[in-house]
């Protein structure tokens, strides 16, 4: 039979000693107080009469006040209930946690194993008591608030579904734990495909949670990793694209490989993969530039990992306007690069804003007239110049610092011997980022800084090769100049409007816009975006293409079925289902009280 | 001067703007304002009595009209006008400000100023002494009043008094003819007192006694919560049960210390007023002390 009233808090009995301290600060004051008075000329006359401990213990307002005020809040700290009508039925509430996790969705005998978190969370609000519903996806999410109506259970557990991306489980949990604490005797019921070993959380707060793994197959084949190699500066025939394919089940298998760019076929293999294993297939000369969507063809109980997509740039040839009064070692480098056209010009005869689209234009050591349409490179500009903050020309500069992080360096290595004879010390920008730092005798100095101007690439560059590249000690800086133009040159062609390649759950800053799929959640400022499912999509117009390539997620296989009961009641002592805190009541009184115990201290004061 | 004088000096300027201090005893010979009736003079601005020529009279005072009536010189005699020398004897001992909320101190400066005003609007020297301690000011013109306040502002207390002792001191140091207002608690012994009442009335000082109460002198169950009292002056401690009784029996002793110490002003010959500080300062001028004859309308 359950108690019809009990204490949340039982530890909280232990502030009853504060009514003692009342007391003993009471009664010392009695008799230890001291009150100065102006002359005992005529207090002498009376007898002194140490006080009684009757006296002592006189029944004061104030301290009765005092008394019922503290006992009221002792009264609040430990929390009290009651049971309400229904108080005989035993059925406690429960918090469920649901995994999202991409896993979730894989196949076993009879349904997915999310399909049976679902039944399983059913079964317990049918069961009776109230249940909250929370989910672990990207974040964690309530679903349902407290529900005691099974189908109203049933109907929220309908509209979830599984999501392509890890989860995060252990904020959930830790939200469960809190909400469960708010409400005595509430258990919180994780159930996922996940052991309690793989969790982050501490040993005290599984201690107090039921979980329920499910899930015993690891039947999975799955793309593993995808990525297509694009240098800049090369022609499409040179792009390649690399796709690990991996079996995580512990028997041997057969899948096939279908991998498309558009609707043109690229390339078809049969892989035999051996018992958690892989196998890498490399593919050259993509057939054309644009979605490339790699598809395996295994039957296997994971389906999130068949598939996975990728982005094959368009490439044109460079084309690059030179604008110096000695053209030199620059126009003979870029003329070097496979099928790029050249022009060059005089300051001059530049007239500015006249370059075709998709050219990039270099000033060589010269200040523009007119400012280019098109994205644009300064070489060496020398002081004075207004668009790079160049102060002063320095000698035996080197490279200190750089960006590994910036697409412009992406793929370049160190570069730790670029070391030039002259350069222009620039200056930061507001229109970019210092992508490389050098330093000269004196003084620390930006060496290339690229940003968008007017939405145009730009980038400014210290110093430029000054002696032909076939006899030059710089390579560095010949390659890093040729990334530079690579950039620039990407900037002009596809530039802004390049797909967003992504996996999912991951948060990567986002075009400004809105989503076309309730699967890409788009927020901030600035816009960052997740993609919670596999899949191609836009954002704002571009395309945003989520592959899942998580191998904590393809490695479905588990142990089994399995619980790890809680050895711990969250929120103190269970109450009954319908258990009925009074805190609030008695709370409330005590403020009436503590006002009652400062009106009779003002009362005596006046 | 400070805003707290100003402040003191303006207030006790309106209360006091229709009263002044009456001086029958004390009156010196030194020539002031003041009209002391009964002591007629050969000279002044108000004829008070006539007296039979005698020589040496001045010629010019002859009453001629009376002279015809009755035949014989008859000269005329004037209300003489003196200078009133008022001592404000302050007890300046810890005691005047114990227990803090009993105001006792904030209470004796805007009486002594109140004091210090009315005899300086009516020309008369006014000075004002911390009894036990160095003397104050001197003021003599109603422009004064504002030093006077400035130094009863500054005022503070501490120590001990022994008032019997202290009176006798200041009667020794200050002789009369003078008006002397004690302004005390008068916690001590009436007989002590006496002594030093006496000393003062041998000086030639004409003496009142301001008894300055409290409420927790007049009230000391309301006032007082604990059962441990200490003197402020000596630091001795005296246990009570404040009980009901305990305060009636000390509201007893009180008014027999009061009453004892009425007994020795009037065979001393000299005012004894009670004052409670929660009084009002209209309401002490004008019912305690007028009613006591050392204030009056003018």
């Amino acid at each position: 039979m359950s108690p019809v009233a009990g204490f949340a808090n039982p530890w909280g009995a232990l502030a009853l000693a504060t009514l003692g301290v009342l007391l003993w600060l009471h009664r010392r004051d009695r008799r230890r107080g001291v009150v100065t008075v102006s002359s005992l000329f005529l207090w002498r006359r009376v007898p002194a009469a140490p006080l009684e401990r009757r006296r002592r213990l006189r029944i004061d307002p104030l301290l009765v006040a005092r008394l019922a005020a503290m006992l009221a809040l002792v009264a609040t700290f430990v929390r009290p209930w009651v049971a309400g009508t229904a108080a005989r039925v035993e059925a406690p509430a429960h918090v469920v946690v649901l995994d999202l996790s991409a896993s979730m969705r894989t196949r076993e005998r009879d349904g997915t194993r999310f399909d049976a978190a679902r039944a399983r969370a059913a079964a317990l609000a049918d069961a009776g008591g109230d249940t909250m519903l929370l989910v672990a996806g990207v974040r964690p999410r309530v679903a349902l608030r407290w529900s005691a109506d099974p189908m109203l259970v049933r109907r929220a557990l309908e509209t979830l579904e599984p999501l392509d991306l890890a989860a995060g489980l252990d904020a959930a949990v830790a939200l469960a734990l809190g909400e469960a604490g708010a409400r005595p005797g509430t258990a919180v019921v994780v159930l996922t495909d996940e052991p309690p070993t793989a969790s982050a959380l501490g040993a005290d707060e599984l201690a107090r949670v039921d979980w329920v793994q499910l899930g015993r197959s690891d039947d999975n084949a799955g793309i593993a990793a995808l990525t297509v190699g694009a240098q800049a500066l090369s022609e499409l025939a040179d792009t390649s694209a690399t796709i690990e394919v991996r079996n995580w089940a512990h028997i041997p298998r057969t899948v096939r490989l279908d991998v498309r760019v558009g609707d043109r076929p690229w390339a078809e293999r049969t892989l035999e993969l051996p018992a958690r294993g892989a196998a890498t297939v490399r593919l050259d000369h993509p057939p054309a530039a644009g979605t490339l969507v790699a598809r395996l063809d295994g039957g296997d109980a994971f389906a999130a990992d068949d598939v996975a997509r990728a982005w094959v740039p368009t490439r044109a040839p460079l084309d690059v306007l030179v604008v110096s009064d000695a053209p030199g070692a620059l126009v003979e480098l870029v003329r070097a690069v496979r099928g790029a056209r050249v022009t060059t010009s005089t300051v001059a005869a530049y007239g500015g804003g006249g370059a075709a689209a998709g050219r990039v234009v270099v000033f060589d050591g010269v200040v523009p007239v007119a400012e280019p349409s098109t994205p644009a490179l300064y070489v060496a500009p020398p002081p004075g110049s207004p668009r790079c903050g160049t102060s002063a020309r320095v000698r035996d500069a080197a490279v200190i610092d750089w960006d590994d992080g910036h697409p412009l360096l992406r793929g370049l290595g160190s570069l730790a011997s670029l070391v030039v004879a002259g350069a222009s010390a620039l200056a930061d920008v507001p229109w970019g980022t210092a992508v490389a730092h050098a330093a000269a005798d004196t003084r620390a100095f930006p060496f290339l800084l690229a940003g968008e101007l007017d939405g145009r690439r730009t980038a400014c560059l210290a110093a430029g090769p000054s002696s032909p590249i076939a006899s030059t000690d710089q390579m560095s800086l010949v390659v890093l100049t040729l990334a530079t133009l690579g950039w620039l040159q990407e900037g002009a062609t596809a530039g802004a409007t390049a797909p967003l390649v992504v996996r999912t759950g991951e948060v990567v800053p986002a075009p400004r816009g809105d989503a076309d799929d309730a699967s890409v959640r788009v927020a901030g400022e600035p816009p960052v975006l997740t993609v919670e499912r596999v899949g191609a999509f836009h954002v704002g117009g571009r395309l945003v293409l989520a592959s899942l390539l998580d191998p904590r997620e393809s490695d479905v296989g588990r142990d089994g079925p399995n619980e790890w009961p809680a050895s711990v009641a969250v929120g103190g002592a269970a109450g009954p289902r319908d258990a009925r805190e009074i805190a609030g009541p008695l709370a409330a009184l005590a403020a009436v009280l503590l006002a009652l115990e400062w009106a009779v201290w003002l009362g005596r004061r006046a | 001067m400070t805003w707290m004088a100003a402040e003191a000096v303006a207030r006790a300027a309106h209360v006091c703007r229709r009263l002044t201090l009456t001086a029958r005893h004390g009156v010196g010979d030194r020539v002031g304002d003041r009209r002391v009736p009964g002591r007629p003079q050969p000279s002044g601005m108000e004829v008070e009595a006539f007296r039979p020529y005698a020589p040496g009279d001045d010629v010019r005072h002859v009453d001629w009209n009376a002279a015809a009536r009755t035949g014989g010189l008859v000269t005329r005699r004037f209300t003489a006008e003196r200078a009133v020398r008022f001592d404000v004897l302050l007890d300046a001992s810890a005691s005047m400000d114990a227990p803090a909320d009993d105001g006792k101190l904030d209470a004796v400066r805007e009486l002594a100023t109140a004091l210090a005003w009315m005899g300086l609007a009516a020309g008369d020297a006014v000075a004002l002494h911390a009894l036990g301690r160095a003397s104050g000011p001197v003021c003599r013109h109603r422009a004064s009043a504002a030093r006077a306040a400035d130094w009863l502002a500054t005022l503070g207390v501490a120590g001990e008094l022994d008032l019997g002792p202290a009176l006798a001191t200041h009667a020794r140091r200050h002789p009369g003819p003078a008006v002397s207002f004690v302004v005390s608690d008068l916690m001590a012994e009436p007989a002590g007192i006496e002594a030093g009442v006496h000393a003062l009335r041998r000086a030639r000082h004409a003496v009142a006694l301001l008894h300055v109460l409290g409420p927790s002198d007049l009230d000391p169950m309301r006032h007082l919560t604990a059962g441990v009292l200490q003197d402020v002056e000596t630091g001795a401690t005296h246990s009570i049960a404040l009980t009901p009784a305990t305060c009636a029996r000390h509201a007893a002793l009180l008014a027999e210390h009061a009453n004892a110490l009425a007994g020795m002003a009037a065979r001393a010959g000299t005012a004894y007023v009670r004052i409670a500080t929660d009084e009002s300062l209209a309401t002490v001028l004008v019912e305690r002390l007028a009613s006591a004859g050392i204030v009056r309308r003018r």
